[in-house]
């Protein structure tokens, strides 16, 4: 629960640490990817999440290819939500110190007028002098009206003027390009084979500035060194350039459109547009005043040798090394007039990380009559180092002018840093795969494993696993149905494998050293040291076990017009490595343990379907569905019961982890918490106030009905995973040369948090209603009553901590694309072998009922980066 | 078949060889830039270092956005939650001091940042304490020295839990594995074993030492306060005395340091220049933290925090339009660098921190006193203040430049939050400046913990727990001719009020107010003594104690339940009189019971608290 739960990438057969960014996907040839634990643990105790098997590509005839892949596409934004304008903004705003003063509508006559705009009062209401009389003001009416509503005199200003910043127009990249062109050239002769590659994208994010650009290059290689030796190497570096510094969106909407871009010079960003420094920034102002570097480059190789022994042995060594380098530079010029003051602020990271695997793999192969034999002996070794410094400074001299090319220059150099790493890991593994007749079939293997970060006590375990399936169409008395059964196949796996995905570290107790200034008698200052304990060691913690039973059909059906598998899984794991809280008068909020035993099942399947297959159309489908129930068995044990009355033990029981909110019984991701039951209406303002709320917030169940909110009213209300999700692909191919295809996909039956019902977005940091402005969505007034959304700054505080969630599912048509296949003759005589048009739009369209941003990637409460959608025109070459 | 096996044999034996020669230390984990225990707490270098830790550990108290040192404030006569335009503030403590309530944000309060790292540092002691016997290298005199140290601060944190929360469990030890059943120990008996502690510290702790460090003057300090929390009034007077009458600290008296050469200012300005805190000159320091902007160890590195004090206590002045010039016009501004740069003389303050009236004017009874005193500039009221609003000079040029007023000439009031906006701070103490930020909000500094003026005001408290007020007076003088007052005779001493008063008057954001009121208000519950002809008993205390009926008493905005413009109500209840444990920190210990205290959801549950501290 604690361990990284993302599975094992697994490059050209050598496990892969690096991440997908750095592979090219124009350089893929396939992706498998495998789930049961018996084929996943030829890779190793670490495929306990899985593992995703990618084969690069390789020469393939005997002549040079060459491709070209280059597309060009728009990145637009999707699923926003409105940020309201200049005069949205004032009707809101009025609303919003409305429910600051209690909604107040009675005090006065009209007083419930007070913040609207006096030119646009609702006639038969109040006049505008008993309007401007409710404060005694004297003079202009909308200025006193634009002081009422708490506007800075710049904003009044420009209300005056009418001079309104678009801030959406500012900050967003209307059609945001991006650029992706890849050419390579493979080619295959008897002795040697090649693949090379080089590929170039540029993608403009969303916001204004917003860029990513990374340049990637492979090289595959194997020769036929002699009859029996093949040598070869993969070989990938890549360069990625996140230089770019985004816009500040949460500043977008702290600001409000009434400001003014620029400071009195008209060259200079203005602090705060609305001259609200206590609030906001300027959104650009990171990104004006800011020099960024941050490049990560890194080289991710293998080379191998295959040879082939007598007798049926052969044997194979590799060696994958990765080397990583990464610099981030960041200088935040004393121009900026926020830190003006700090004259000039550097940052500087560098960090090599170098990690190296070996493996040697023999193997025998043997046939006898109808037996076949495969065995294989795996010896792996593995290291992992790295090297992290940091520097900041301060307060240039004579200037900053050099940007962080000068970090002496900084006159407070106020930290330098170093935080270097290691780990190492080995694995012994011994293979038998055996098959009668190839209708039966035997795997069985057994691994031994170790990891430093368990060095100190258990740095080694032992994984068993055992697969057995039988291709049922093979026998005789299945005879029967060869005229619609083409293949069918039964599987059943018991497999146990590891997780260790934990800092390489955490078992011991980190002293953090740090310093603390002294002074001596005499009035000097110096720097004493500091230590002290971050964590509590655990010498004793040892890798997570996970035991899976895989059972499952594979079959073909009607020639091959129906296909596919069903599978059903029971997982459970065991010693689990958990963050356990601990009561923090230890001194400690959390210690790393194993413990306790979570399970998991789960049903999959999938078809592939021919539907139509005529000389203009043919028609295939391809259906997934999958779900999976997530339960905690146990957690720490037993523990004793006391009598409150007496202080005696009475008994044990397990208890549930109620800081992690982790419970017996149900998954890891229940949301347990107060139940909504909409919001507090005026009528009962009486009783609301009882429970320490006011109309206007929300009401939440008093499940025991004892007239106060406790932990006691706590319930289950649901699980922010999925109930169930599926997948359906289409594709059609309409006078051979077309080809269209579309994608859906849907995640059902899941909660996300939705605290922006609340209009009170503590979290987010937008809690100055009076101040801001924000996206649209409804809100809760005495006249507009609604019941799923509170008032403007509604009190979410309270006496309880709770969290307002709603259903999150959706469907989205995540790819639709059409191609074109320039006809082969045509293709000739323009001198290609194969040319190729497409476009292709990802992320069309999200079907649900969720309305703020995506319903996946909610991404922060206020103003996160929205998801786009993005459609791409291609140009395929093969020459 | 045979040569097969043969072929096999050979192969399995080489791979047995590469595993087993690297088999030795090859998965021993190797950590390279992190320090163990086990080769750190060995030699006198090591125990400094943790020492050191100890020491930084209490400083965060007093620093940046949102600080703790506010929460004790507004639990108190002296101060309110100002904030009034988000839902959050501690202001209804009825609704938001609640066990499972948001407890650990400068949005909401800090009880519970106290409660983690207050038990953070009875750990650091812990395992100095634990380990110190096991370094074999140390001399005698650097262990006791060491464990002298390292029981004030486990003594320091315990004085701060037991009068924050009362009855908490009590470790002693170094915890080493995952222990979750603890169980609560009663507050006298934690405050016995902590005076014990103290009074071996006072016998090795040095005279004198490095500022930042531990002294002996403030073990006897800390020992005094314990003593009174214990009710030994005559421990009391002989460990203040001890302290007092060694001669190492003696109270400034005269001008120095940084400021010395303006001839305007006086030595209360000077005792409270970040300059001057930890100068050699100044004899009154008994413990103090530090924070030294370009230190790696600086409170809030790198990310231009340090005191933000200013922010805290200084009036919004700039916040929206609240404050408005007779004709109408906004009369400040919320940028720094302006033609008058109001922002960057007294920084841009949030009134977070808001001081009642009892603060600032009902307890000044001398015209003369320094510390009131606005002509030297040390303290500032709003109407010292002038329109600075650069707009001004065009729209409304008669009152750009002059002095603030609440009124126009008609009676009409200017100033639209008079709560967070209006209000006078003494200048002197909170005037911190900020060279990172602009406007400034209050830079780096470094804060006293502990002065030798508090010292005295300590034992004339404990004289007037014995009715002996002559002497009380006489030690409330010596802190109070400091700041140029006239002395009090005998009979101006009218009781425990008399001491709270001086103690607002010198110890503003320096005492844990809070705390000390609580621990007065278990001496009232457990000697009968009267307070207001009324006296307490420790069965009712969450029921019926001094501390509340002190700020009920004193306190305006908690008398008359004031609601603010967010429409919330201030209000406080006798069982505030100790802070709510975290639910966290009950729910986590699940192999015991940590007791709630009365008048919280759980308390029901509580069982009786222990009569003795668990060894383990």
């Amino acid at each position: 629960m604690t361990a990284s739960s993302s599975p094992l990438i697994v490059l050209d057969g050598v496990i892969y640490p690096g991440g997908l960014e750095d592979i090219n996907p124009n350089d893929i040839a396939t992706i498998d990817i495998l789930k049961d634990a018996s084929s996943a643990a030829v890779f190793g105790a670490r495929s306990a999440n899985g593992v995703i098997l990618i084969s690069t590509k390789k020469g393939k005839s005997g002549k040079p290819i060459i491709t070209f892949n280059d597309n060009i596409g728009f990145n637009k934004l999707a699923n926003k939500p409105h940020l309201l304008d200049g005069n949205e903004m004032l009707d809101f705003r009025a609303d919003a110190i409305w429910s600051m003063m209690g909604y107040d509508s009675t005090s006065k006559p009209g007083i419930k007028y007070r913040y609207q705009n006096p030119t646009k009062l609702p006639s038969g209401s109040i006049s505008q002098a008993d309007w401007m009389a409710l404060t005694g003001a004297t003079g202009d009416v909308t200025t006193e009206w634009l002081n009422r509503l708490r506007l800075k005199p710049i904003e009044i200003t420009n209300y005056q003027a009418g001079q309104m910043l678009n801030w959406e127009k500012l900050i967003y990249n209307d059609n945001a390009l991006q650029h992706d062109h890849t050419v390579s050239i493979a080619q295959r002769r008897d002795d040697y084979n090649y693949y090379l590659s080089l590929g170039y994208l540029t993608n403009e994010g969303l916001t204004v500035g917003d860029t990513y650009k990374t340049f990637r290059t492979r090289l595959n290689l194997e020769a036929t060194a002699a009859k029996f030796l093949t040598v070869g190497m993969n070989f990938q570096f890549s360069n990625r350039d996140e230089s770019s510094i985004p816009v500040n969106l949460s500043d977008v909407t702290r600001t409000t459109p009434w400001g003014s871009y620029y400071a009195a010079d008209g060259v200079t960003l203005r602090t705060s547009p609305n001259d609200d420094p206590g609030n906001n920034t300027h959104p650009f102002m990171d990104q004006t005043y800011t020099d960024r570097m941050y490049q990560y480059n890194n080289f991710f190789g293998s080379l191998y040798a295959k040879g082939k022994l007598p007798f049926g042995f052969s044997y194979q060594v590799n060696f994958s090394p990765r080397y990583d380098f990464l610099m981030q530079f960041n200088h935040q010029s004393a121009l900026n007039p926020t830190i003006a003051a700090k004259k000039g602020v550097v940052d500087r990271r560098n960090q090599t990380t170098y990690s190296w695997q070996l493996d040697n793999i023999l193997r025998w192969n043997q046939k006898l009559d109808k037996h076949t034999i495969e065995a294989t002996f795996l010896f792996n070794a593995e290291k992992f180092q790295s090297w992290n410094s940091t520097m900041h400074a301060e307060n240039f001299a004579p200037n900053d002018n050099l940007s962080f090319h000068a970090v002496q220059s900084g006159t407070l150099p106020a930290t330098i840093a170093s935080d270097d790493q290691m780990a190492t890991g080995d694995a012994l593994m011994g293979r038998i795969n055996y098959n009668y007749d190839q209708k039966y079939f035997l795997t069985a293997t057994a691994r031994r494993d170790g990891y430093s970060a368990f060095g100190q006590q258990n740095p080694r375990a032992t994984f068993p696993s055992v697969a057995l399936s039988w291709a049922l169409n093979e026998e005789k008395f299945m005879k029967g149905t060869q005229k619609w059964l083409d293949y069918a196949k039964l599987r059943v796996s018991y497999g146990e494998n590891g997780n260790r995905e934990i800092g390489r570290y955490a078992a011991l107790s980190n002293l953090t050293s740090g310093t603390f200034v002294f002074v001596t008698s005499g009035g000097t200052a110096y720097n004493g040291s500091t230590v002290a304990a971050s964590n509590l060691s655990n010498p004793s913690l040892k890798w997570e076990r996970n035991s899976a039973i895989n059972s499952g059909i594979d079959y073909s059906i009607f020639n091959g017009k129906v296909s596919g598998s069903i599978d059903y899984y029971v997982r459970t794991t065991k010693d689990l490595l958990v963050n356990r809280s601990l009561p923090t008068v230890t001194g400690f909020s959390s210690i790393l343990v194993n413990l306790g035993e979570v399970e998991n099942k789960g049903f999959e399947m999938s078809m592939n379907t021919v539907n139509l297959e005529r000389k203009n159309l043919t028609w295939k489908s391809t259906i997934s569905f999958w779900l999976n129930r997530n339960k905690i068995n146990h957690l720490y044990g037993a523990t004793p019961d006391y009598d409150p009355a007496t202080g005696k033990q009475i008994g044990s029981s397990e208890k549930d982890d109620l800081t992690n909110q982790w419970f017996i019984g149900h998954s890891i991701s229940s949301i347990y918490n107060y139940g909504i039951q909409g919001v507090w209406q005026v009528a009962d303002a009486a009783l609301a106030k009882t429970y320490g709320y006011k109309p206007g917030d929300m009401r939440l169940v008093d499940l025991n009905n004892d007239g106060a909110y406790t932990i006691a009213d706590k319930q289950f209300l649901g699980e922010t995973t999925p109930k169930y999700s599926w997948n359906l692909r289409n594709d059609f191919r309409i006078y051979k040369n077309f080809d269209l295809s579309f994608t859906l996909y849907a995640k059902i039956g899941q909660l996300s948090s939705f605290s922006e019902a609340t209009n009170s977005q503590l979290n987010g940091g937008n809690v100055f209603y009076d101040r801001s402005n924000f996206y649209k969505i409804p809100y809760w007034t005495p006249s507009n009553p609604i019941n799923d959304y509170a008032g403007i700054g509604s009190n979410v505080g309270g006496p309880v901590s709770w969290g307002v969630y709603r259903a999150s599912s959706f469907v989205r048509l995540s790819n639709a694309s059409l191609a074109y296949n320039v006809p082969s003759q045509l293709a000739k005589k323009w001198k290609f072998d194969n040319v190729k048009f497409y476009v292709n739009i990802v992320n069309a369209h999200v079907f649900s009922n969720w309305i703020y941003f995506d319903p996946e990637n909610k991404n922060g409460t206020s103003g996160g980066a929205p998801t786009p959608y993005n459609v791409n025109f291609g140009l395929n070459i093969t020459l | 078949m045979k040569n097969n096996i043969k072929y096999f044999s050979i192969f399995a034996y080489l791979l047995m060889v590469v595993v087993s020669s690297c088999n030795k230390d090859w998965l021993t984990p190797k950590p390279l830039s992190i320090y163990s225990p086990e080769n750190t707490f060995v030699d006198a270098t090591g125990f400094k270092a943790a020492l050191g830790a100890s020491a930084k550990n209490i400083r965060d108290e007093f620093f940046g956005d949102g600080s703790p040192i506010i929460t004790e404030s507004i639990f108190s006569d002296i101060s309110v939650e100002g904030t009034d335009d988000k839902t959050g503030p501690a202001q209804n403590m009825d609704l938001q001091i609640r066990p499972d309530a948001q407890l650990n944000s400068g949005d909401f309060n800090r009880i519970g940042w106290y409660w983690d790292q207050e038990w953070i540092g009875v750990r650091m002691a812990n395992t100095i304490i634990t380990r110190l016997p096991l370094a074999k290298s140390l001399t005698d005199a650097e262990r006791n020295s060491f464990m002298g140290q390292a029981y004030f601060f486990r003594a320091y944190n315990y004085y701060r839990l037991t009068n924050q929360f009362g009855d908490v469990p009590c470790p002693i030890t170094e915890i080493t594995t995952a222990k979750v059943d603890f169980a609560t120990v009663k507050r006298d008996v934690i405050l016995k074993r902590m005076k014990t502690d103290l009074e071996y510290a006072v016998q090795y702790v040095p005279w004198t030492a490095d500022k930042g460090t531990v002294n002996r003057g403030a073990c006897y300090h800390l020992l005094t306060k314990i003593n009174l929390a214990l009710g030994l009034f005559d421990d009391a007077i002989a460990s203040s005395t001890a302290l007092i009458n060694n001669g190492t600290y003696k109270l400034m008296t005269n001008r120095f340091g940084v400021d010395a050469g303006i001839a305007s200012k006086n030595v209360t300005w000077d005792l409270h220049r970040p300059d001057n805190k930890a100068a050699a000159a100044n004899t009154e320091v008994l413990m103090l933290v530090t924070d030294r902007l370009g230190s790696a160890g600086a409170f809030g590195v790198g990310t231009g925090l340090g005191t933000r004090i200013m922010r805290q206590a200084v009036p919004g002045i700039s916040i929206g339009t609240n404050i408005v010039t007779p004709n109408g016009k906004a009369g400040a501004a919320a940028t720094g660098g302006n033609e008058i740069d109001i922002m960057n003389l007294y920084g841009r303050g949030i009134g977070r921190c808001r001081s009642t009236p009892y603060e600032y004017k009902d307890i000044w009874d001398d015209a003369k006193d320094l510390r009131h005193d606005s002509t030297s500039g040390n303290y500032m009221f709003m109407e010292n203040v002038r329109y600075f609003a650069p707009a001004l000079k065009t729209s409304d040029p008669t009152y750009y430049g002059a002095r603030m007023q609440l009124y126009d000439s008609k009676g009409k009031l200017l100033c639209a939050d008079t709560l967070r906006s209006w209000y006078p701070w003494p200048h002197y103490k909170l005037y911190v400046p900020d060279t990172e930020a602009n406007p400034m909000q209050g830079g780096h500094s470094d804060w006293y913990v502990f002065r030798l003026a508090e010292t005295y005001l300590l034992r004339a408290e404990a004289y007037v727990w014995k009715g002996d007020m002559a002497n009380a007076a006489a030690d409330i003088n010596v802190v109070r001719t400091r700041a140029k007052c006239s002395p009090y005779t005998a009979s101006q001493v009218t009781g425990i009020g008399t001491i709270l008063d001086e103690r607002a008057r010198e110890l503003y954001w320096e005492e844990p107010r809070k705390t000390e009121l609580t621990r007065i208000a278990y001496i009232f519950a457990s000697t009968g003594k009267s307070y207001n002809g009324k006296t307490y008993t420790l069965s009712a205390f969450s029921t019926s104690n001094f501390m509340i009926d002190r700020i009920l008493e004193k306190n305006i905005f908690y008398r008359t339940n004031f609601v603010t413009l967010h429409n919330d109500m201030m209000k406080i209840s006798q069982y505030h009189v100790l802070w709510p444990i975290p639910q966290s920190a009950i729910l986590g210990n699940t192999g015991g019971r940590i007791n709630q205290n009365v008048g919280y959801s759980g308390a029901e549950l509580n069982v009786p608290a222990l009569d003795k501290i668990p060894e383990q």
